[in-house]
């Protein structure tokens, strides 16, 4: 028979509990307190007096270290579910403080309690056990577990926001179908694609214009054999923003190891490199370009390390040299010229202080030729200041050279031929500045180059020619016309020369005006003889003159006793005499005028005077002269012009009786005459034998005449025009000719009318 | 029968005080001639009715004639005509005080044109 516990030996059991156990009624809300063990008292530092029979609320007020807990209310909760349930109810980790003995402190506890309903025979709970369990440590240890799990997580997050935010490409790369296991921004955007696109998903699926290129079995090497892969500047072709572009990498490719050791991926880091490897294609595209230009251009080059002496030269620079291959240095200075060597050294020495090394040299080929080469360089110093290196250029310029000697050679010749010319010779700009003057011009005006440059020249000339030849030459270059023009000059000899200057417009290559180049000779022998000339044609005239005056008076005093003797035959061959008187009084008149115009003394007598009736007194006279033409007058309004009326009318005289003369044939002849746009014209229109094309221009020039083998000859000095286009010209006007020939010519002048 | 107008010609050039000379006589007019016109400086009486003076002569100006004969009050009312062969001194032959200008060589008929109008003009002041 088995032993059993004594009926009271349950109170020990009771007592004795190592749990804390607590009886209580169910006298809700005071519950009070019916029993209490040992270990309850123990572990709440209590007496068995101050518990047993009062409410456990009395017993344990709120806890003095968490007022605002709601320890009361969960403990009230939890004794009534275990009543209402009748089962044991729970409470789990709450805190307690108990006070210390001896002291007014407490100490901090946790609990869990468990609330057993105890039933009577009938089921009824009768009373409850509260059992409270010092949890404190346990509760401690599962908190700083927490906290270790928190830390841990918050470290976890900044790795992966590390990740995510660093500016290298990163990506896990798991298993044989390289499946994006994770990847960051930085690389998704180096594909040109998003995070989304490309997790969970095989890379090559994603990015199949990089597939076959050659990643594939990199990385799978890498898994294989655990071996890190390293490649720089690798290019790949990325689709971006619909283009597809070359994108170069730097990447590295590590093995992604487990926990136990195992290779499952691979990790790649990636950087994309395109800018940098742009940049350093395109120095290198410069430099070729360069080492083209200086090829094309025929420079050879050196760079010469000045400390050891050593040069690096190009295949160029000894072709130039007359060397096939480069050579040392030394060989090179052996074969320049000697004569040139000197100049050569010094170059050299100066060459640290300016930082610039050039001369130019002969070098001396194997073959014994000669060939001009030019040394430029720059020099390079050290931190210290000493120069250490020349990066330099070579060039043949033996062509240059020559070309350059023949033409010093031929300025030289064209310098002799201008300082040796008898004429002065002369060069401007486009503003008519003078830029040249030869040797000629300084001896005789006595003055230095300088002087004359510019408008200098100008101060030679007289005071009273001064003025007129500076307006004439500066009119005639605004035109860009021939410039012509006479002057005297105060020669160095102490007289005064007459000079007669001319200058041709020049065009340079692009048809621009570039200035005159022109001449100027010595008239002064010239003028000499033609003022001779022209006084003694003054004088002759003078002196002709009187004889005819008297042979004139004769004549008319025989005609008029003839007429009065009534015998007609004879006073009219007297009167035909007087005709003659009158030619030849003509011709003399011209003679003078003429003269008059070359020395710039033909007299003007300018008044205001009616134009109409000036050329009716002519018509009437000149009517009378011709028994076979009838001038025809076309004559409109009257005009009031201003100049001399005399020589006007020996202009329209002059037109008349040419007219008469040089029509033969003709029985008639019109003059036209009307005012117009401030101008009077007056034309005297012939039908008569004309004027050839060739000759048309050539008529108002000094002692042009008509003349030919088809045409008659016709008496006269050729005078009468030249005179008649010099007064018009002189008094403003316009005097000009329309002709056919055979058909006659008509000759008019415009004068201006008086002004207003 | 009234009586002939006497004319003083003044002329270096014998030829022409001869064939003037003789027209002028033909066309009834009394005829002095001087090679030089030193006379008509020194001439106190007779003066002439008009002057035809030269204006180049050798030994003396026509124009310091003029200038002498319109200067004094017993001459100055007698008419000249200076006669040159340039018409390049008219002006200063008016100048000097002439009453008209002729220019070598002239048509006899204005001569006597000329010389007739100064006989009206100094008729029709007288």
């Amino acid at each position: 028979m088995a032993k059993k516990v004594p009926e009271d030996g349950y109170k020990d059991i009771f007592s004795c509990n190592p749990a804390t156990l607590l009886v209580m009624d169910i006298d809700a809300p005071s519950y009070t307190i019916l029993d209490v063990n040992e270990a309850y008292l123990n572990a709440t530092n209590s007496t068995r007096e101050s518990l047993v029979g009062k409410s456990v609320f009395g017993a344990f007020p709120a806890n003095p270290t968490d007022e605002v807990s709601k320890n009361i209310e969960r403990t009230i909760f939890s004794f009534e579910q275990a009543i209402q349930t009748k089962k044991p109810h729970t409470m789990y980790n709450y805190r307690y403080d108990i006070p210390i003995r001896g002291t007014d402190e407490f100490e901090e506890r946790w609990w869990t309690t468990t609330n057993i309903p105890i039933l009577n025979e009938e089921g009824e709970v009768a009373y409850f056990i509260h059992s409270p369990t010092n949890v404190t440590e346990l509760y401690k240890l599962a908190e700083r577990e927490k906290a270790g799990v928190e830390a841990l997580k918050q470290q976890r997050a900044q790795l992966l926001s590390f990740f995510m935010q660093a500016p290298v490409g990163i990506a896990i790369l798991r298993g044989p179908g390289h499946i994006v296991e994770l990847i960051n921004p930085t690389l998704t955007g180096i594909y040109g694609k998003t995070v989304d696109e490309m997790l969970g998903q095989p890379l090559f699926d994603v990015l199949p214009h990089i597939k076959g290129l050659g990643f594939e079995e990199l990385l799978d090497e890498v898994r294989q054999t655990g071996v890190p892969f390293k490649g720089e500047g690798y290019p790949a072709p990325m689709l971006r923003n619909g283009t597809m572009e070359t994108v170069y990498f730097n990447f590295v490719y590590e093995p992604f190891r487990e926990i136990d050791g195992s290779i499952s991926g691979v990790i790649a880091v990636a950087i994309d490199v395109t800018e940098q490897v742009n940049a350093r294609k395109q120095v290198e595209d410069a430099e070729e370009r360069a080492r083209l230009a200086i090829d094309a251009v025929g420079l050879g080059i050196f760079d010469l390390d000045l400390l050891t002496g050593e040069m690096i030269t190009s295949k160029l620079f000894a072709n130039i040299f007359g060397f096939a291959e480069p050579v040392p240095r030394p060989e090179y200075v052996k074969v320049f010229h000697p004569d040139d060597m000197a100049a050569r050294v010094q170059a050299h020495i100066e060459a640290p202080a300016t930082g610039r090394l050039f001369y130019e040299a002969r070098v001396i080929w194997p073959d014994k030729s000669i060939h001009w080469v030019r040394v430029e360089g720059k020099v390079y110093h050290n931190a210290g200041g000493t120069a250490i290196r020349i990066l330099g250029t070579l060039l043949d310029i033996t062509d240059q050279k020559a070309a350059k000697e023949a033409l010093a050679a031929s300025e030289q010749l064209l310098g002799n031929i201008t300082s040796a010319a008898p004429a002065c010779l002369w060069m401007s700009d486009e503003e008519g500045a003078v830029t040249y003057i030869n040797q000629t011009w300084t001896d005789w005006t006595g003055k230095p180059f300088e002087d004359h440059l510019g408008m200098g020249w100008i101060n030679s000339i007289v005071p009273e020619d001064r003025e007129k030849t500076a307006e004439k030459f500066i009119n005639d270059c605004a035109a860009r016309r021939f410039y012509e023009a006479e002057y005297r000059i105060d020669h160095v000899d102490g007289t005064q020369r007459w000079c007669a200057a001319n200058g041709r417009p020049h065009y340079d290559k692009n048809g621009a005006f570039a200035g005159y180049i022109g001449a100027c000779v010595d008239i002064t022998e010239q003028k000499h003889l033609q003022q001779q000339k022209d006084d003694f044609i003054a004088i002759a005239s003078h002196e002709l003159k009187t004889p005819v005056t008297s042979i004139k008076a004769y004549t008319q005093v025989v005609e008029k006793m003839l007429q009065r003797k009534g015998e007609t035959k004879e006073a009219a061959m007297i009167g035909k005499m007087d005709a003659q008187i009158n030619r030849l009084t003509s011709l003399i008149g011209d003679l003078l005028d003429v003269t008059k115009i070359n020395s710039g003394k033909l007299q003007f007598n300018d008044q205001e005077f009616d134009f109409n009736s000036l050329v009716d007194e002519l018509l009437e006279d000149l009517q009378r002269t011709t028994l076979k033409h009838t001038i025809e007058k076309k004559i409109g309004a009257t005009a009031i012009v201003f100049g001399d009326r005399d020589r006007i009318g020996q202009v329209i005289t002059n037109l008349i009786t040419n007219a008469i003369k040089y029509s033969p044939d003709a029985n008639k002849i019109i003059v036209h005459s009307r005012p117009k746009n401030g101008e009077i014209t007056l034309c005297v229109e012939d039908f008569g034998i004309g004027i050839a094309k060739e000759n048309i221009d050539k008529v108002f020039e000094q002692f042009y005449r008509v003349s030919g083998e088809m045409q008659h000859t016709f008496p006269g000095l050729g005078l009468g025009l030249y005179i008649s286009s010099e007064i018009i010209k002189r008094e403003g006007g316009r005097i000009w000719v329309t002709s056919e020939q055979g058909r006659g010519s008509t000759f008019c002048f415009a004068l201006p009318l008086r002004k207003n | 029968m009234e009586k002939n107008k006497t004319i003083m010609i003044a002329d270096d050039d014998p030829a022409i005080l001869d064939a003037v000379g003789i027209l002028l006589e033909f066309e009834g007019y009394d005829v002095k001639g001087s090679p030089n016109g030193a006379e008509l400086l020194k001439m106190n009486t007779e003066f002439p009715d008009l002057v035809l003076l030269d204006i180049w002569m050798s030994g003396s100006d026509g124009r310091d004639i003029c200038r002498h004969l319109k200067n004094n009050p017993r001459t100055s009312k007698i008419p000249v005509l200076l006669i040159s062969a340039s018409k390049d001194i008219e002006h200063s032959a008016l100048e000097a005080g002439a009453d008209d200008f002729l220019e070598k060589p002239f048509d006899m008929t204005v001569l006597l044109d000329k010389i007739e109008s100064q006989f009206r003009k100094s008729h029709n002041a007288a």
